[in-house]
This record gives structure tokens, sequence and C-alpha cells, in this order.
């Protein structure tokens, strides 16, 4: 029973930072249709800030705050300095086919990703460091026994709550959720309504940033910090997306859920050498029954 | 007024609008006729900013707005309702109109309001139907929607691609009317552009007959009607 406890609390807490990894994957993919590999070096060069930060003697929250701000700040100068240029580009000869247009972003989102490793690895120095939780990491004592679960666990879950909700009251009861959700279901009837669409896809970066950095804050506690550490978070997050459905919020949240229990659950009663093989046939059993996703639309997808 | 001149917009090779020139006058209906492919959309998806001319000039209100993105034009009092009842299904009615008015709603709150009050008194099915998702309704129910969505920007010239497509002639009739009370109530300039010439002949005060990208002819709506040698070259009844 307490490892079955166990197993539930510590699938939880990594299947909320999974969640929020899927978050800011889908708002890219829905808002700019680019599946942006540099999400997780962005989330890794803002959690080196706020580890720096504490380094120096400033508090977690402040730290914590400022990751958060310059997550929001790393995803808009990517879409203002690479994306906005490349969409707009349609007369130079490398982005005259669709097939093209689709695929450059992508590959420039590599390319942002290998300059953000090299450059924390310059930095910061390529070794592995510590990054601290706000709150302790041992297991939760309430009168002398010990919890199946971690302060910290808590504090993840109740975080990423609270995350999703906003998100939701946001994008469902306010005027810029509206034009967000417009923008991404169609651009065009969104632009002749007036909604300002490249502003709109600027701001689908900067929220996904500011989701995947917390991401990496709420991560590293447990996995510690490198220039590569949050490549393979980035993984189990698009698998996520894949299994939810890609261009659905909610199937990208309850995919990271999927994937966090599926995950600790295998961890505790086989192997921790099984994960792969259970995601890998996971993603392979979803592919096959359902193709766009669990929440994802059936509807053929524009490029 | 909507002045066009010269106008040439291209699809690759394809040149889909040659030289076209006329005027839209003020408060009245001007209707835009003409075969399949013969450049009708392509005209208004021009003047909307949707697509690039690659010369020639539009002028509004005075102002060029050759080079002005489609969100600037609806700002400056031009709503577009493209072909094919454009509504985002995924939304609710409400959202779709609600949509049409987020430019203006923070300078202009209790207009707003007000507009969006008066498309529910125009399409009661509409009010009835806020909640619903916009995918869930009718076809003619949609054109009411996507229209609604245009008039609660507050335009003063409304382009309206084929409202009349795929719908029931009852529904048709009733759209049509609608759009005629409004100019001749309320001013507002209409650039209609329809296939089916003879309910668009029926309420339009111009004609502007368009043959592959060239205008064949531009005449009161009553003349074009009755010029039987017109109909029968270029619309084949």
């Amino acid at each position: 029973m307490e490892q079955f406890l166990s197993a539930v609390f510590a699938g939880t807490a990594s299947g909320a930072i999974y969640a929020l990894v899927a978050l800011g994957l889908v708002l890219v993919w829905r808002g700019a249709g680019v599946i942006n590999f540099a999400q997780m070096g962005q989330a890794m060069f803002s959690t080196y800030v706020a580890s720096t930060m504490i380094m120096n003697g400033y508090s977690y929250w402040v730290a914590f705050f400022v990751a958060l701000a310059v997550g929001t700040a790393l995803g808009t100068v990517v879409d203002l300095l690479v994306m906005r240029p490349l969409s707009g580009k349609r007369s130079s000869a490398m982005l005259a086919s669709p097939a093209m247009r689709g695929t450059v972003p992508v590959i420039a989102s590599l390319g942002i990703l290998g300059i953000l490793q090299s450059a924390a690895g310059m930095i910061w120095a390529a070794e592995e460091r510590g990054f601290p939780a706000p709150v302790s990491t041992l297991g939760l004592s309430i009168g002398g026994t010990v919890m199946p679960f971690t302060a910290f666990d808590l504090f993840v879950i109740g975080i990423v709550i609270l995350t999703l909700i906003v998100t939701t009251i946001f994008f469902q009861k306010t005027g810029m959720g509206l034009a967000m959700r417009a923008s991404a279901l169609n651009p065009e009837v969104a632009r002749l309504s007036g909604i300002r669409t490249s502003s709109v896809r600027t701001l689908s970066w900067a929220i996904s940033g500011a989701a995947s950095s917390l991401a990496g804050l709420l991560v590293t506690p447990n996995a510690n910090l490198s220039p590569n550490t949050l490549d393979l978070i980035l993984i189990i997050g698009f698998t996520a997306c894949v299994i939810g459905g890609l261009d659905s919020l909610p199937g990208g949240v309850l995919g990271g859920f999927i994937l966090g229990l599926g995950i600790s659950f295998v961890n505790v009663y086989s192997s921790p050498s099984d994960i792969f093989l259970a995601i890998l046939a996971l993603l392979l059993i979803v592919l096959l029954v359902r193709p766009q996703g669990i929440l994802g639309s059936k509807e053929v997808r524009r490029v | 007024m909507l002045k066009i001149e010269n106008l040439v917009t291209e699809y690759g090779a394809i040149r889909a609008l040659d030289g076209v020139s006329f005027t839209a006058g003020e408060g009245k209906i001007t209707t835009v006729i003409g075969a399949n492919g013969a450049g009708k959309s392509t005209l208004l998806r021009t003047i909307s900013g949707l697509e690039r001319a690659k010369s020639g000039q539009i002028t509004w209100d005075g102002k060029s707005l050759i080079g002005k993105a489609p969100e600037s034009i609806v700002r400056s009092g031009i709503a577009h309702v493209p072909e094919g009842h454009a509504v985002i299904s995924q939304l609710t009615v409400a959202e779709n109109i609600e949509m049409g008015s987020l430019f203006r709603r923070r300078q202009f709150r209790s207009d707003v309001k007000l507009a969006i009050e008066e498309v529910y008194e125009l399409f009661p099915r509409l009010a009835e139907r806020s909640k619903q998702l916009a995918g869930t309704l009718s076809g003619g129910e949609r054109q009411m929607l996507a229209i609604s969505r245009a008039l609660v920007s507050r335009p003063k010239l409304l382009l309206l691609d084929e409202p009349s497509l795929g719908l029931a002639p009852l529904v048709v009739e009733q759209i049509i009317q609608t759009v005629n009370d409004l100019c001749r109530k309320s001013g507002l300039t209409v650039l209609l552009v329809e296939q089916n010439a003879n309910t668009a002949l029926a309420v339009a005060d111009y004609g502007v007959l368009l043959s592959l990208g060239k205008v064949v002819a531009n005449l009161p709506a009553a003349e074009l009607k009755a010029d039987a040698s017109l109909r029968a070259a270029y619309l084949g009844y």
C-alpha cells in the first residue's frame, strides 16, 4: 500500500512537470505551427540564472521569479529574432515551398538549443551542480510517521495546478485568451476580425517560455543542473503531447500526468531500466488506436 | 467611397485580377458578379489585405490601402466576410461575435456592448444559440454569424463574399434583405460578390461584371440586369 501511494505521489509530481513542458510545446505548436526543440534549452538557461543568483546570496523566491521573467523574455526573443523573420520571408528561395516553411523553423529551434547549451557551458562551466528546493525533498513526517510523499512533491503539484487554473481562466475568460484561441484555430478569420496575429504569436512564445522555465525550476532539485539535463524532460514532454493530442492544451496536460504516473509505476513495480520501453509501448498503442492523440482533433492539420 | 484603379493581383504565374477599375459609392450596394474564376473573391481578398496587389491602387476615404495588413484595414472601417460562412466552428456563437469586437473593447466598451445587442436583435436565432459551438449551427445561421462578427466591428464598408453559397433560397432571401436594410437604414456601403447574379442585382444599385480578371461592364444594376447579350455572353443564361 505504501509503495502504491508513493508511486502515485511521485508520479503525480513528475507528471505535473511533464504537463508544464507539454503545455509549453502545445502553445507554440498551436500558436506558431512549430515544435520548439529549444524549449528546455531556454528553461535550462533560466534555471542557471536562478542558480547563480541563489549562490550569490539572493533568496530562492527572488531567483524563482527572475527565472520566470528570463524564461518569458527568452521565448519572446526567440520569436522576434528568429521565428518571425523566418515566417515573413515567403519570397526567399529556401522558404518557397510550404514543406520548407514547416521544417525550417524546427531546424532553427535545434540551432537555438545548440547555442543555448554551448553558451551555458561557456558561462557556467559544463559540470553538474545542484539546485535547491524551497521545501524539503525528504519524506514528509506527520506525527512520527514518514509519509510516502515529500513536501516538495506537494509544492510541485500545488504550483502546477495553480498554473493550470490561471491558464484556463486566461484562455476561457479574457479577451486576449480568446484572441489567442482564435488565432490558433483560424488565423485568417482572426486577422479579418482585427486580431494582430503576429503579436499573439509572440505572446504564445512568451507564455510557453514562462511555463517551461517553471518546469526547469521544479525538475532540477531532483535531477541536478547541467547544460543537457533537461533534454530528457523535453523528450518525455513531447511524448506527452503526442499521447494527449498535439493541438489540445488539456490533451498535453493529460498526457503529462499519464506519463508521469506510468513512469512512476514502472519505476516502483518493475525496474528503472524498463521506463523507456514502457514510454515507447504507450506511445505506440496511442498512435495505433488514436493517431490524433487522446484529446486531439481529427481535422487535417494545416501546415 | 472605395476607389479601385488598375488593380492587378497574381497567384504565381496566374493573373487573377488584370487591371480592375471601378468605384463603390457611399451608402450604396455595389455587386460584383461573374462566373467561377472571374476574380471576384480575389478582388475582395485584395481589398481586405489578405492578398497583396501586384500593382494598382485601392483608396478608401481618400487613403490608400495598398500594403496594409488585414488587421489594420478592419480598423479603418472595412469588414470582410469571406466565402464559405467563415466562422470558427470550435468557438461558441458568443465568442465568434466577441472576436469581431476585440480590437475595440478598450476604447469603446459601451458601444461594443451595444453593437453586440444589435446583432442579436438582427438575428434572434443567434441569441438563442449564443452558448452553442458555431460548428453546430446550420449553414444559414453560420452565415448570419459571420456577418454579425463583421458588423460588431462597426464597419462603414462591408465586403460580402458569396453569402448565398450553399443556402436554401428562403435563407438567401432573408440574408440579402437584412444586408439591404442595413445599407438603406444606416448608410452602410456594401460590396457584394455573388455568383447568383439575379439575387444580387435585385437589391444592388450598381453592378460590376468581371470576366477573367477584367471588368467587362460597370452599369446601374437595373441596366445590367436588362442586358440580355451581356448575360448570355458572361453568365450563361
